[in-house]
């Protein structure tokens, strides 16, 4: 995979596998004009099949689980997996919940894990930083 | 009508509100830019400044520490492991809230907030 099979901007999906929407809060606050993500072609869409970047927030809990490897699986390759938030990392807060099937890596692959609970704007485009210089990596390998 | 020439005046010559962190686009390689920046070409922007009092990445003394689990007992999201051996704990940063509840209630104050907060990373740490 490099960033050519990804056409360089980079468009996102976001789920939200049963978090606090705290993060969720925080992704729409990157798209605001004081941090606008959208200055590096990144945007927000409306369906998984025309994502290259998932977004995962939560813990997923178990109703959300088939609809998350759905999604998953929805979403054409290449593609990368974020975890935005602790909770969607290690269940966080969460942790002892009885209604957990997560977190996300138990049920999805997981590139990046952005940390923060929840982790700010700045944080999150690190997190993009950090995806986007693993797709070069991998593409100069190839 | 003055008064909305005004704005409109003011508007022009105003910066734009866009905090331009890390940088003001995307580079054509981001490896590279890195690079750079490492050798001192290039300058990362700096973040919006974080308020005072922000909770961040928790600082642990394992010196100052005498293992008394009042954190692990405080702690909402249990990000403590406590060492049987050492009879110190162990912080797990990818399961805090950073609520700062272990800081306030930590008798020898061997746990601080910082400032830190860009912690993202490939794996958990
Ligand atoms: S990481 Fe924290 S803020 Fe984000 S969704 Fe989970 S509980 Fe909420
Ligand atoms: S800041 Fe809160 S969640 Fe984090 S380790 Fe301390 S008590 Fe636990
Ligand atoms: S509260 Fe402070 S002294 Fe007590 S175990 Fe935790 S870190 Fe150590």
């Amino acid at each position: 995979m490099s960033l050519k099979d990804l056409n360089r901007s980079l468009w996102v999906f976001h789920v939200n596998s049963g978090s606090c929407n705290g993060c969720d809060i925080e992704i729409v606050a990157s798209l605001t004009p004081r941090y606008d993500i959208e200055r590096f072609g990144m945007k927000l869409v409306g369906t998984p099949r025309h994502a290259d970047v998932l977004l995962v927030t939560g813990p997923v809990t178990r109703d959300m689980e088939k609809k998350l490897k759905r999604v998953f699986e929805q979403t054409p390759d290449p593609k990368v997996v974020m975890v935005i938030g602790n909770c969607g990392s290690t269940g966080g807060v969460f942790y002892e919940s009885y209604n957990l099937a997560g977190p996300v890596d138990q049920v999805i692959p997981v590139d990046v894990y952005v940390t923060g609970c929840p982790p700010r704007p700045e944080a999150i485009i690190e997190g993009v930083v950090k995806a986007w210089t693993k797709i070069e990596k991998q593409g100069e390998k190839k | 009508m003055f008064e909305m020439a005004k704005e409109l005046f003011k508007q022009l010559f105003k910066k734009p509100f866009t905090n331009m962190f890390p940088a003001k686009h995307a580079p054509k390689s981001t490896v590279g830019f890195l690079k750079k920046v490492e050798e001192g070409k290039a300058k990362l922007n700096e973040p919006v400044p974080i308020p005072e009092g922000f909770r961040g990445k928790i600082a642990y003394d394992k010196e100052k520490c005498i293992g008394c689990k009042l954190c692990i007992k405080v702690c909402p999201a249990n990000a403590f492991e406590y060492l049987e051996k050492e009879r110190k704990v162990k912080y797990h940063l990818s399961r805090c809230t950073f609520c700062a509840q272990c800081v306030d209630v930590c008798p020898v104050n061997a746990l601080v907030s910082t400032k830190e907060f860009l912690l993202s990373d490939y794996n958990k740490k």
